[in-house]
C-alpha cells in the first residue's frame, strides 16, 4: 500500500532530511518556528503560516530561526549566510511579499557568482506560497514565479503532487545555486503518494503526467490537476490529450515541451498567473520559435485574466484557470 | 592589538595605496582610458585603514559602491583590482564584475556593490554564519550616511541586535549622500544614535583620524568578538571628490572642500601624528610611498596588456550547477 | 509630361517578372524603339523597347536577378526634359499598380516535376506550419489541398489525406501520375471530361456505367490530384497517350468535348487500346464563339473567383430549358464552382493552348476510326454545333440527337445519355474487340 501524505507534510519531510544530512541547512522566516513557542515547553509551535514547518524547530533547535518581518533584511541576510558557507531555506510567507525583498533576490542572490567571476556561490533556497483558491484576495493570492524565472541566475520550480514536492525540495536545497520553490496553494493540503526516505527530483526535468496522441496539455504546479481532469473529460468525447508536468519553470525543459508538440501537433498551455510576459507566452514563443513545423492548431494559453485576483468566491472562481476552460480551449483550436 | 611599527607602516601603505589608486583611477578617466561609472574613496582612507587593520582573512566586509579603498584595506590584490576595471579576463571578477561588484571570497570580502544598502543584510547573514558555525570571526559592513536611511539599514540592525551577532555597522559619514547633504535628509545629529532604537551598541570616531578609527574599532570589533554583540561605529569623514567620477560638483561649496583637504587629510594627519610621537620617520613614508606608485605603475600597465575575456564568458557563471 | 515604366505582362502567363537591367543611365535620353530595360520572365531574358523618347528621370527598382515583381509594379519614370518638375513619391502612388498576386508561393521542388503553384484562386486558406512542412516534405503546393480545418484552414491531417489519395494515382509517364479515381467492377471503361472539367463532370454517368463496368475516370495533366507538370501545352495527342496507359487492357472510352477529342486520337493512335468511342458533344474545330468562351473560361479562372467563373460559363453550356429551372441553375453553378477548384488557371492555359493546336488538324483523319462508335450530340449546342456531320465521317458509327439540350449532356439530360450509352456498351458489334480470355 503506497503512503500517502499532504504535500504540507510532504515538504516537512524534506525539510528534516535536508537538515539531518547537511548541519549548515538551516530555516529562517517570520514564524518558522512559531513565535514564543522557542521558550515555551510543550506548546505545538505553529510552524510557518501554513504549518509547513512545525516540528522542525524541536529536531534541530539551533537551526530553525524566527526572524522579524522585515523581508528585505532577512532575504538579504540570507544571502549573506549562503554566501559565507550555509545553507539557508528562507520562508517568503507569500509571494507576493517579493515586492518588499526583491533586490536580496535580483541584484544580489542571482548575479553574486557571475559578477564575482564564478568565485562565490549563493546556495539559497527561498520555500513560498503561490496562486489562487483560498479567498486569501489580492495581495495574497498571486502566482509570480514568471518574475523569477526570468532573472538569470536564480532557479524556479514548483511541483504539482506532494511526491515531487519532497523530491523537489530537496534537489532545491542540495542545488548550489539560488531556487525559488513554489508551493501552490491548490496542493498544499492535497494528499500524494509519498515515497520513503531520501531521494530527489531533478531540476530542469518535466514529467508526463499522462501520455496521449491529439493534443498536448502544459500545466505545473495546480494545473496539473486541472489538465489531468480535462483529459478525462476530453477522452470521453473521443480526444486523446497528453499531459506534461513542468515541475520546473526555469532551467525549463524545452526538450520536453517540444517532444510532446511534435507528437501531438497541438498544445495548451495552463497557467495559474495572468496573462501577460509569463510562462504560458514564454512556452508558446518556445513552440513557435523552435517547433514552428509541429504546429498543427495555434498554441493556447490559459491563464487567469489580466485584472488582480477578487475577493468573492464566485469572483475568485471564475478568475481561475478550470478544467472546463482548457476543454474549450482545445475544441477552439482546430 | 598593538600598534606597532610594522603595523602602522603597514597602515601607512594601505592607506596610500588607496589614495594613488583612487588618484591614478581619475587620471585614467580624464585620459579616456577607462569607463564604466567608478566612485572614489579620496579622503576616507583612515575608516578602511582603521577598521581593517583589526580583521584578518576569516573576517567578513561587505561594502558599498565606493568600495575600492575596502577591497584594498582588506588586502584584494591591487593587480587584480586595477585588471577588474580595465575589464580583464585577470581581473578579480574576471572583467565580469566591474568598479562597484569587485570581491574576492578568499580574503573575505563580500563585495562591493551597486544597491544602496545591500551590503548590510549581507553583513548580518555572514555574522551568522560565524555564530553559528563558531568561526570566531567577524562581520562587519561599510556604508555611508545615505544608506542609513535605507530600509534594509534598519530592518539589518534589528536583527543583529535581536540575534547578539557578530558585526560591526560602519557607518561613514561624509556629508553628502549623491549630491544632498546629509543634515537635509537625516534628522538626528550623529547617525550613531540610531543604535538606539535597536538596543545596540554605538560609538562615534574621527574618520580623519586613523588612530581614533583604530581605537574605536578595535573595542566594536573586541566586544562582537566577544559575543557580546554588534555596534554601530559613526566615522564622521569627508569625500574630498564628487559623487562619481565625472561630477562637475555644481552643488558642493568649493571652499569647503578646500578646508577639508588643506587642513583634514588623513594621511597628512597620520604623518604629522608619526612624526610628533616619533613612530615614524618621514624617509621611511617617502620609500613607502615610492613602492606604492611603481606598484600602481605596474597595476595599469599589466592590466593594459592583459587579455580580454572571450566572449563565451558571456554565459558562463550564471548558475553554480 | 512624365510616363511610367512598369514591369509589363509579356503573354497570359506571365504575373511577374524579374529586372536585370536598365542599359540607359539615370538622367539619360532613349529613343523610340530603343532599348530601355531587361527583364527576365519565365526563363527567358526580355529587351523591352522604350514606346517614346524620353529621359530617364527617376528609377524606383533596381536589377536584381532573385527579386520578383509583379507585372504592374512602377520601376521608372520617363519625363519628355530633364528638368521636368517631378515628385517621385506621389508619382509613385499614382501609378505603381502591382497586379494582385493570387498564386500562393510555389512549393519547393522534389525532384519529380511536382505540382506548380495554382494561380487564379482568390483568398487562399491559411496553412498550418505542420502541414506546411509536410507538404513540402512530399513536393506538393499546399494551396492544392483542401483543409478542414476552421476557416477553411489546411492541417497536417488534410495533407497525410491528400498523400494518401495521392499514393493511388497511376503513373502514365517518367515522373506523372495522373489521378484515376475508379468505380466498379467488370469491363473497364475510360470517362475522358472536358475543358476545364474533372471526373465528376460524370456524376450522372458514373452510377449507372459502374453498376456493370469498371469506371475509370481520368483526370489530365493537372487536374485535381494530378500532377501538373510545367509546359506551355498539355497537347490532346499527350492527353491521349496519358489514357491509354490507364486502362489495364483494351477499354470502352467516353470522351465529353475536349474529351472527346483525346478519345479520338487515342482511337487513332492506340487503336489496339480502343474497345469502342463514345463521342459527347465533340468537334473537330473551335469556332470564333467557342474561342472566345475559351479565352473568357482562362480570364475569369485568373481573375475572378470560382462562383464568377461558374455563373458566366452557365448560358454556355446549358439550354435554355434546363436554365429556366431556378434551383437546378443554382444548384448547378455551386457544382461547377467547386469543381472549378480542382482546375487551376494555369491548366486552363495549357489545355487551351493544346487544345488551339490541336484545333482542325483531324478535319480528314475520321476515317481511319475501326472501333465501334456512338457519337451523342446536344440539339441546342451553342460551342460544338457540328457534331452530326463529325458522326458521319467515322465508319460505321452511330450519331444520336438529344434535342433541346446544351453542352453540358451529360449533366442535362442524363437519363437519355445513359441509355444510349450502356445500349452501346451492351451491342454485340462492341465485343468484336474482347479479349477471348475475357481480361
Amino acid at each position: 500500500m503506497p503512503r500517502t501524505l499532504p504535500t504540507a507534510l510532504a515538504i516537512n519531510e524534506a525539510l528534516h532530511i535536508a537538515m539531518q544530512s547537511d548541519p549548515d541547512v538551516i530555516l529562517l522566516g517570520e514564524d518558522v518556528a512559531g513565535g514564543g513557542a522557542r521558550d515555551a515547553q510543550g506548546v505545538d509551535e505553529a510552524g510557518g503560516i501554513m504549518g509547513v514547518t512545525r516540528g522542525l524547530v524541536k529536531a534541530f533547535p539551533d537551526r530553525v530561526l524566527d526572524t522579524p518581518i522585515s523581508e528585505m533584511g532577512l532575504l538579504g541576510a540570507a544571502v549573506g549566510a549562503a554566501l559565507t558557507g550555509l545553507r539557508p531555506v528562507v520562508e517568503l510567507m507569500f509571494m507576493d511579499f517579493i515586492g518588499v525583498c526583491l533586490d536580496p533576490l535580483l541584484n544580489q542572490a542571482a548575479k553574486l557568482r557571475y559578477m564575482f567571476g564564478g568565485k562565490a556561490r549563493v546556495p539559497l533556497t527561498v520555500r513560498t506560497v503561490v496562486g489562487a483558491g483560498m479567498q486569501a484576495a489580492a495581495q495574497h493570492s498571486q502566482s509570480l514565479y514568471w518574475i523569477t524565472a526570468g532573472i538569470p541566475g536564480l532557479k524556479t520550480v514548483i511541483p504539482s503532487n506532494a511526491g515531487d514536492a519532497k523530491g523537489l525540495l530537496l534537489a532545491a536545497i542540495r542545488d548550489d545555486s539560488p531556487v525559488i520553490f513554489c508551493e501552490p496553494k491548490g496542493i498544499l493540503f492535497q494528499a500524494g503518494e509519498v515515497p520513503e526516505g531520501d531521494y530527489e527530483v531533478p531540476l530542469g526535468r518535466a514529467a508526463v503526467a499522462r501520455e496521449g496522441s491529439d493534443v498536448s496539455l502544459v500545466g505545473f504546479g495546480a494545473t496539473v490537476r486541472l489538465a489531468l481532469e480535462a483529459a478525462d473529460l476530453l477522452a470521453a468525447e473521443g480526444t486523446s490529450a497528453e499531459v506534461l508536468d513542468l515541475r520546473s519553470l526555469a532551467p525549463l525543459d524545452e526538450e520536453a515541451v517540444l517532444a510532446t508538440l511534435a507528437k501531438t501537433g497541438r498544445l495548451v498551455v495552463v497557467d495559474e498567473a495572468t496573462p501577460r510576459c509569463g510562462i504560458a507566452s514564454d512556452v508558446a514563443a518556445l513552440c513557435v520559435d523552435r517547433g514552428f513545423d509541429f504546429l498543427n492548431a495555434p498554441v493556447r494559453r490559459v491563464t487567469a485574466p489580466h485584472a488582480p485576483v477578487p475577493f468573492s468566491r464566485v469572483l475568485e472562481q471564475a478568475y481561475m484557470p478550470s478544467a472546463q476552460k482548457v476543454v474549450d480551449a482545445v475544441r477552439g483550436m482546430g | 592589538m598593538d600598534l606597532t611599527r610594522d603595523r602602522l607602516r603597514e597602515a601607512y601603505r594601505t592607506m596610500r595605496r588607496i589614495r594613488h589608486f583612487e588618484e591614478k583611477l581619475a587620471a585614467l578617466v580624464a585620459g579616456g582610458r577607462l569607463g564604466g561609472f567608478l566612485h572614489l574613496y579620496v579622503g576616507e582612507e583612515a575608516v578602511a585603514a582603521g577598521v581593517c587593520a583589526h580583521l584578518s582573512d576569516r573576517d567578513m566586509v561587505a561594502s558599498t559602491h565606493r568600495g575600492h579603498g575596502h577591497c584594498i584595506a582588506k588586502g584584494v590584490d591591487v593587480g587584480g583590482m586595477m585588471a577588474e576595471l580595465f575589464g580583464r579576463a585577470t581581473g578579480t571578477c574576471k572583467g565580469k564584475g566591474g568598479s562597484m561588484h569587485i570581491a574576492d571570497m578568499d580574503r573575505g570580502m563580500l563585495g562591493a556593490n551597486g544597491i544602496v544598502g545591500a551590503g548590510i543584510p549581507l553583513t548580518v547573514g555572514a555574522a551568522l554564519t560565524a555564530k553559528l558555525k563558531r568561526t570566531g570571526g567577524v562581520a562587519i559592513a561599510f556604508f555611508g550616511d545615505g544608506a542609513s536611511n535605507q530600509g534594509q539599514f534598519h530592518e539589518s540592525l534589528n536583527m543583529a541586535s535581536n540575534w547578539k551577532l557578530p558585526a560591526v555597522f560602519v557607518v561613514e559619514n561624509n556629508g553628502w549622500g549623491e549630491f544632498t547633504p546629509t543634515r537635509f535628509v537625516v534628522p538626528v545629529a550623529d547617525i550613531a544614535e540610531r543604535a538606539r532604537s535597536y538596543a545596540m551598541r554605538s560609538a562615534i570616531a574621527d574618520g580623519m583620524d586613523f588612530f581614533d578609527v583604530y581605537e574605536k574599532a578595535g573595542e566594536a570589533i573586541a566586544v562582537a568578538r566577544a559575543g557580546r554583540g554588534p555596534t554601530l561605529l559613526e566615522c564622521k569623514t569627508y569625500r574630498f571628490q564628487g559623487h562619481f567620477v565625472g561630477d562637475p560638483l555644481a552643488y558642493r561649496p568649493k571652499e569647503e572642500a578646500e578646508e577639508w583637504k588643506q587642513r583634514r587629510d588623513p594621511l597628512d594627519l597620520f604623518e604629522r601624528r608619526c612624526r610628533e610621537a616619533g613612530l615614524l620617520e618621514p624617509d621611511e613614508l617617502r620609500s613607502i610611498d615610492g613602492e606604492v606608485a611603481a606598484e600602481i605603475e605596474a597595476a595599469v600597465a599589466a592590466a593594459e596588456a592583459a587579455p580580454l575575456p572571450d566572449p563565451s564568458e558571456v554565459t558562463t557563471d550564471v548558475y553554480a550547477s | 509630361m512624365v510616363t511610367p515604366v512598369v514591369m509589363p505582362r509579356l503573354g497570359m502567363t506571365m504575373t511577374e517578372g524579374k529586372l536585370i537591367a536598365w542599359p540607359v543611365p539615370l538622367g539619360g535620353r532613349v529613343e523610340k524603339g530603343q532599348t530601355l530595360l531587361v527583364i527576365e520572365s519565365e526563363k527567358a531574358e526580355v529587351e523591352v523597347e522604350a514606346a517614346a523618347a524620353g529621359v530617364l528621370r527617376h528609377i524606383y527598382v533596381e536589377p536584381d536577378p532573385e527579386r520578383a515583381h509583379p507585372c504592374g509594379t512602377l520601376l521608372a519614370a520617363l519625363a519628355d526634359g530633364r528638368d521636368e518638375p517631378f515628385d517621385a513619391e506621389a508619382f509613385h502612388r499614382e501609378h505603381h499598380r502591382p497586379h494582385p498576386q493570387a498564386a500562393p508561393p510555389a512549393a519547393p521542388r522534389a525532384a519529380a516535376p511536382a505540382a506548380a503553384p495554382a494561380a487564379g484562386r482568390s483568398g487562399r486558406a491559411p496553412v498550418a506550419p505542420a502541414a506546411r512542412a509536410l507538404a513540402a516534405k512530399h513536393g506538393i503546393d499546399p494551396a492544392r489541398v483542401p483543409g478542414s480545418g476552421p476557416g477553411g484552414r489546411v492541417t497536417r491531417e488534410d495533407v497525410e489525406a491528400w498523400l494518401a489519395r495521392r499514393a493511388a494515382l497511376v503513373e502514365v509517364a517518367p515522373g506523372v501520375c495522373l489521378e484515376v479515381p475508379a468505380a466498379g467492377e467488370g469491363d473497364p471503361v475510360l470517362l475522358l471530361p472536358g475543358f476545364g472539367t474533372d471526373v465528376s463532370i460524370f456524376a450522372r454517368q458514373t452510377p449507372a456505367l459502374a453498376a456493370g463496368h469498371r469506371v475509370l475516370g481520368v483526370n489530365p495533366r493537372g487536374v485535381g490530384l494530378s500532377d501538373a507538370p510545367q509546359a506551355s501545352a498539355y497537347a490532346v495527342a499527350e492527353a491521349a497517350d496519358d489514357a491509354a496507359r490507364v486502362a489495364p487492357g483494351p477499354a470502352h472510352v467516353v470522351g465529353a468535348s475536349l474529351g472527346a477529342a483525346v478519345a479520338l486520337e487515342l482511337a487513332l493512335r492506340h487503336p489496339e487500346r480502343v474497345r469502342s468511342l463514345v463521342l459527347v458533344t465533340p468537334f473537330l474545330e473551335m469556332g470564333a464563339r467557342s474561342l472566345a468562351v475559351l479565352d473568357a473560361w482562362c480570364a475569369l479562372a485568373e481573375r475572378a473567383g470560382p462562383d464568377l467563373l461558374a455563373r458566366a460559363l452557365l448560358p454556355w453550356l446549358f439550354s435554355e430549358g434546363f436554365l429556366a429551372d431556378g434551383a437546378a441553375r443554382e444548384r448547378t453553378a455551386r457544382g461547377l464552382a467547386e469543381m472549378a477548384l480542382r482546375v487551376p488557371a494555369a491548366t486552363l492555359e495549357r489545355q487551351a493552348a493544346g487544345l488551339r493546336a490541336w484545333s482542325g488538324t483531324r478535319r480528314d483523319g475520321l476515317a481511319a476510326i475501326a472501333v465501334p462508335t456512338l457519337v451523342l450530340v446536344a440539339g441546342a449546342d451553342l460551342l460544338a454545333p457540328e457534331g452530326e456531320a463529325l458522326g458521319e465521317t467515322i465508319p460505321g458509327a452511330t450519331t444520336r440527337v438529344i434535342s433541346g439540350a446544351g453542352h453540358a449532356l451529360g449533366i442535362e439530360a442524363p437519363d437519355a445519355v445513359n441509355a444510349a450509352i450502356l445500349a452501346h456498351l451492351a451491342d454485340p458489334a462492341s465485343r468484336i474487340a474482347a479479349p477471348q480470355d475475357g481480361s
